[in-house]
């Protein structure tokens, strides 16, 4: 009974007070709305690969090499390596290996460029759960020539899911369609539209121990331990690699190893390749934990200055309150009820804003999805935990945000309220102040995290990459041109508006990369000298139409004959090979075990350094040599009527190659290996918006009643001559104060953060100083132009009025 | 009814204590009409907090309905004051967000009587003070006069034994006064005793005795029947 009345009188109240209501509720939404869909983000991240009902079973087999100076982290591994676990250890269940591919697929007269493509073991619908709609999972991918796609995929080629038996071609050849299974999940980490089967790729049976080349899975059986299974990885590899080793680099692995190199093995759980692998040769662009954490804290933030807000304002209207208190407590109601009443007044404003949120993060997810570039989705699965989840959200931030008015105004004694002893709830506020700072520090956090992550990534942007990504045009594989390849690149040099023009697919911005082994000497292996870089097959044109660097030596001439055994360097790599002056010096590369066999290649030049890896890592050595990789045909465009050139260019591919044309400009290529990384950076610029935005609806109210309480004092100092820039100070002094104060707090702890957060970009910029003073001045600014809103009106009002209505 | 000895009270601040009672030794008998009077500061409000148990005497006793009250805590004094005594504000008092009928309808809920027999005590009641067309209203929608008629509803719906005013026509016009005095004088002749603080003489004239205080303790005593 009891519990109608107050319900009844906090909806009243709230009523009453509609601006505070408004404030109260939107500011509370507004946060939890951040809060809903940054918890969508994370539990989307955090769910990846567990639609795998057999997920906890399952590792990822990886490669570690170090050879000479060089180490890498393979997320692939060697072609025999999946059956030969399975065949040795009885506690891998099954064993599968998956490798990504493109092809041109041909629907009706067009001949599409897909790449979401895998060859892919039979056993791969064992390990992974991946419904068959249509087909026999166990037999779909065991001949070779089999394909299995996915639901959409059949609607693209075929308009139709029984598809079962149809043939595509791909690349030339007829693959039969032996299964249709449903769209792989967004939150896989490998997402194909089409698995081939292995079989039909020869490679596949390769019985080489020292490649990588295959993403290899393993299904434990239940119970097994994969710790005991990685302990055993050194004697294994020995086994399997040794003889190999003694073959191709003339060493034992004793020797190998001797010389500070490494070859090892170890196993990451399925469920942690999304946020916790960032490997060579993933299938996927990963994430990582820290933009969890980052994301976390974010929404916890939002959240804690939405509760500040409401603890904050209720409190400051407490002298409105003080006399229903007071009367209440006449008329026989005891403390307990006054805080029951107060809190229920609470949780009704956090009910209201979780329900004004759940619906503003309903409407908003697609934006955020955009944003995101997530395809979060509410559904009845998410409401499993949504809902529960936002019970408790409404019953804790009810009673956090609730319990200090409650308990705060249920302590007053009667007779002082009734006696007007009471002045207000204002002044006496030393926690007030303290959240305000706390709210502000977080702000200000927040604001210098947003301009370090912008200008980071502005300089990722503008960093001279020791290439020039701009104007330049990719014809994508260029080999299904075969042999007119060389016809093709010479028709497009000669178009007017085609400055340049260079064929092969190691590009800066590309996939592909080719490493091998080089020696600074003629006869055994020297692991100390030996360099092992990326070695990528170029043509004369290439280090033009990039707009590389020469920095010593020259570039390749189609005039020299003996420039195919001639070789361009960067600069990373004389310095691994310590060479000061490396034109003219001799590399070797062993084309067998014994060194019976080398070839000898002379430097001719020397290329100033150029990004090709994620700006993350530092630049690795690189041999550039002749060769007739036809991969990509990169074309530098002078012109400014790029439709009519990109026309033309399709004209002259049309006239060699019926396969379908496809293009992309190499800037936005770049643009794509950084796509997460401005992702991360437009969301934490629009979560910190919000978060300050709330803050500053917080202040905006604390402001108001400020100016409301000392009305009287306003009305005072102005008959007694003060002037409005006298109150407006007088009004914005103690706000700018702990402001400062905030200013003071956070900056240090945000410079050490951010420049934390720097470390893991090899290139990155430094944090100045006037970062730090752009954030402060700009939430002083933000914050004295919310206060001043109010006293301001304050300041103009009549003293007359104000006077009398005391 | 009410008994008081020797009873004291002090305020301290810091460096000054303030004498507010100064063993003042007073009765009050059931079915009185008491007016109590002084200069600003003489202690007579915080006489009616004390009488009205919303404050603790420092020394003395206060007997009330036979039973010592002066040492009891908050808990036990709401419980007997809810009970037993209605209280009328000078500034009214009344809950902005309530209705005049919820407003009035609020001690029955603290004494826990049941929503079905609250309507049928509330009612009589507005009707008697003549507010009943106005049971929908909230307060600011009230004139003062009729505010106040408000109040002394919800200070007797209780039947409260003890009816405590704080100068119930402070804040009226003279003729809006007048009908709240003759609303009080209806009440005592019904029973319920009246305590009353006033500045007024013309309001201490609807009593039955007057008791004047000066610097916390009794100086005069004028029987007006």
């Amino acid at each position: 009974m009891m519990f109608k009345n107050y319900i009844k009188t906090a909806w009243r109240s709230l009523k009453k007070n509609k601006a505070f209501t408004a404030i109260n509720v939107l500011g509370l939404a507004l946060g939890l709305t951040a809060c809903l869909l940054i918890v969508l983000y994370v539990v989307d991240e955090l769910s990846f690969d567990r639609y795998n009902t057999k997920a906890d079973r399952i590792y990822r087999v990886n490669e570690d090499l170090k050879l000479g100076n060089n180490t890498v982290n393979y997320a692939v591994a060697m072609p025999p390596l999946a059956q030969t676990l399975k065949t040795d250890f009885p506690d891998v269940e099954d064993a599968v290996r998956l490798k990504r591919t493109a092809s041109h697929v041909k629907k009706g007269t067009e001949n599409i460029l897909e790449y979401n493509i895998a060859f892919a073991d039979p056993s791969v619908f064992n390990v992974f759960t991946l419904p068959m709609i249509n087909g026999n999972p166990a037999t779909a991918l065991a001949e070779p020539n089999s394909v299995v796609i996915t639901e959409t995929t059949a609607k693209k080629y075929f308009n139709s899911i029984n598809v079962v038996g149809k043939t595509l071609l791909m690349d030339q050849a007829n693959c039969k369609v032996t299964g249709v299974i449903r769209d792989m999940p967004k939150t896989s980490h490998f997402n194909f539209d089409f698995l081939i089967s292995m079989s039909s790729w020869p490679d596949s049976k390769s019985d080489k121990w020292l490649r990588s080349d295959y993403n290899t899975y393993i299904l434990f059986r239940k119970g097994a331990d994969p710790k005991k299974l990685e302990a055993r990885f050194p004697q294994f590899l020995r086994k399997y690699s040794g003889s190999e080793m003694q073959t191709d680099l003339n060493l034992s692995v004793d020797e190998f190893e001797k010389g500070g190199s490494y070859f090892r093995m170890n196993l990451t759980p399925l469920t942690d390749i999304h946020l916790h692998a960032n490997r060579t040769g993933e299938l996927g662009s990963n994430s990582t934990m820290e933009y969890i954490y980052i994301f976390s804290a974010i929404a916890l933030f939002i959240l804690f200055i939405a509760c500040v807000n409401f603890m904050n304002l209720s409190t400051a209207r407490s002298s409105n309150r003080a006399r229903e208190v007071g009367v209440r407590k006449v008329l026989g109601s005891s403390r307990g009820s006054l805080i029951v009443q107060f809190l229920t007044e609470s949780m009704l404003v956090t009910l209201g804003a979780t329900l004004i949120a759940l619906a503003a993060a309903t409407l908003l997810l697609p934006a955020f999805n955009q944003l995101a570039g997530k395809e979060i989705l509410i559904n009845s699965h998410t409401y499993v935990w949504l809902l529960p989840v936002s019970l408790i959200i409404v019953l804790v931030i009810g009673f956090l945000a609730g319990s200090y008015p409650a308990f705060f105004l249920s302590a007053f004694q009667p007779v002082d309220v009734l006696k007007g002893k009471l002045a207000g709830g204002f002044k006496g506020g030393w926690l007030r102040s303290f959240l305000v700072v706390f709210q502000f520090a977080i702000s200000i956090f927040l604001i210098i995290g947003t301009l370090v992550i912008y200008n980071q990534l502005n300089y990722i942007q503008n960093k001279n990459l020791g290439y020039d990504r701009k104007q330049v045009l990719i014809v994508k594989k260029a080999f299904e041109l075969g042999k007119s390849a060389a016809a093709f690149k010479q028709q497009v040099k000669q178009l007017p508006g085609v400055a340049d023009a260079t064929l092969s697919g190691f590009l800066p911005t590309e996939q592909a990369r080719s490493t091998s082994i080089f020696n600074k000497d003629a006869g055994m292996l020297d692991q100390k000298n030996a360099i092992f870089p990326q070695t990528w097959a170029v043509d004369p044109d290439y280090i033009k139409t990039l707009g590389m660097k020469m920095t010593a030596g020259r570039n390749f001439s189609a005039q020299m004959s003996t420039d195919s055994s001639a070789v361009v360097i960067n600069e990373t790599a004389a310095k691994f090979l310590g060479f000061d002056n490396p034109v003219d010096k001799l590399l070797y590369q062993a084309l067998d075990g014994k060194h019976t066999k080398v070839k000898v290649y002379h430097i001719i030049g020397v290329v100033k350094d150029f990004h090709f890896n994620s700006l993350r890592e530092n630049i690795s050595p690189v041999i550039l040599r002749l060769g007739e990789d036809t991969g990509d045909l990169s074309i530098r465009v002078s012109t400014s009527n790029l439709p009519a050139l990109i026309a033309q260019i399709k004209q002259k591919w049309s006239g060699l190659s019926t396969s379908h044309f496809e293009y992309s400009f190499m800037d936005q290529d770049f643009d794509a290996t950084y796509r997460s990384e401005q992702r991360i950076g437009k969301i934490f610029i629009v979560f910190t918006t919000l978060a300050i935005l709330i803050a500053c609806l917080g202040l905006f109210g604390l402001a108001a009643y400020a100016a409301e309480q000392r009305t009287k004092e306003i009305g005072i100092r102005k008959v007694l001559g003060a002037n409005v820039t006298v109150i407006v100070s007088l009004l914005s002094k103690d706000f700018i104060k702990l402001i400062l104060i905030a200013i003071a707090i956070s900056s240090p702890l945000a410079w050490y953060l951010m420049h934390k957060w720097l470390q893991d970009f090899a290139y990155r910029v430094n944090i100045h100083w006037y970062t730090v003073a752009v954030a402060g001045m700009a939430a002083m600014l933000i914050a004295f132009i919310t206060i001043s809103f109010q006293s301001i009106k304050a300041a103009l009002a009549n003293p007359v009025k104000s006077l009398k209505s005391e | 009814m009410i008994k008081i000895t020797d009873l004291e009270k002090f305020y301290r601040t810091e460096e000054v204590e303030t004498i507010a009672l100064n063993k003042l030794t007073m009765e009050v008998r059931k079915g009185e009409f008491v007016a109590i009077m002084g200069p600003s500061g003489c202690g007579k409000s915080t006489l009616l907090n004390i009488l009205g148990m919303l404050d603790d005497p420092d020394a003395g006793s206060y007997v009330f309905n036979d039973i010592e009250v002066a040492h009891f805590n908050e808990r036990k004094r709401a419980d007997l004051r809810k009970h037993n005594i209605g209280f009328v504000f000078q500034s009214f008092n009344l809950i902005d967000e309530l209705t005049v009928f919820e407003n009035v309808e609020l001690p029955l809920i603290y004494t826990g009587v049941a929503a079905a027999d609250r309507v049928k005590r509330v009612e009589p009641v507005l009707d008697k003070m003549q507010i009943m067309h106005r049971r929908n209203h909230y307060p600011q929608q009230l004139s003062g006069g009729q505010q106040q008629r408000v109040a002394i509803a919800r200070a007797v719906v209780n039947n409260p034994k003890l009816i405590l005013a704080d100068e119930p026509t402070g804040n009226l016009d003279s003729s809006n006064g007048n009908d709240v005095m003759e609303l009080l004088t209806d009440l005592n002749e019904q029973g319920t005793t009246i305590i009353m603080v006033t500045h007024s003489e013309h309001d201490a004239r609807y009593s039955h005795r007057i008791i004047r205080l000066l610097d916390g303790h009794t100086v005069m005593e004028n029987i007006m029947i």
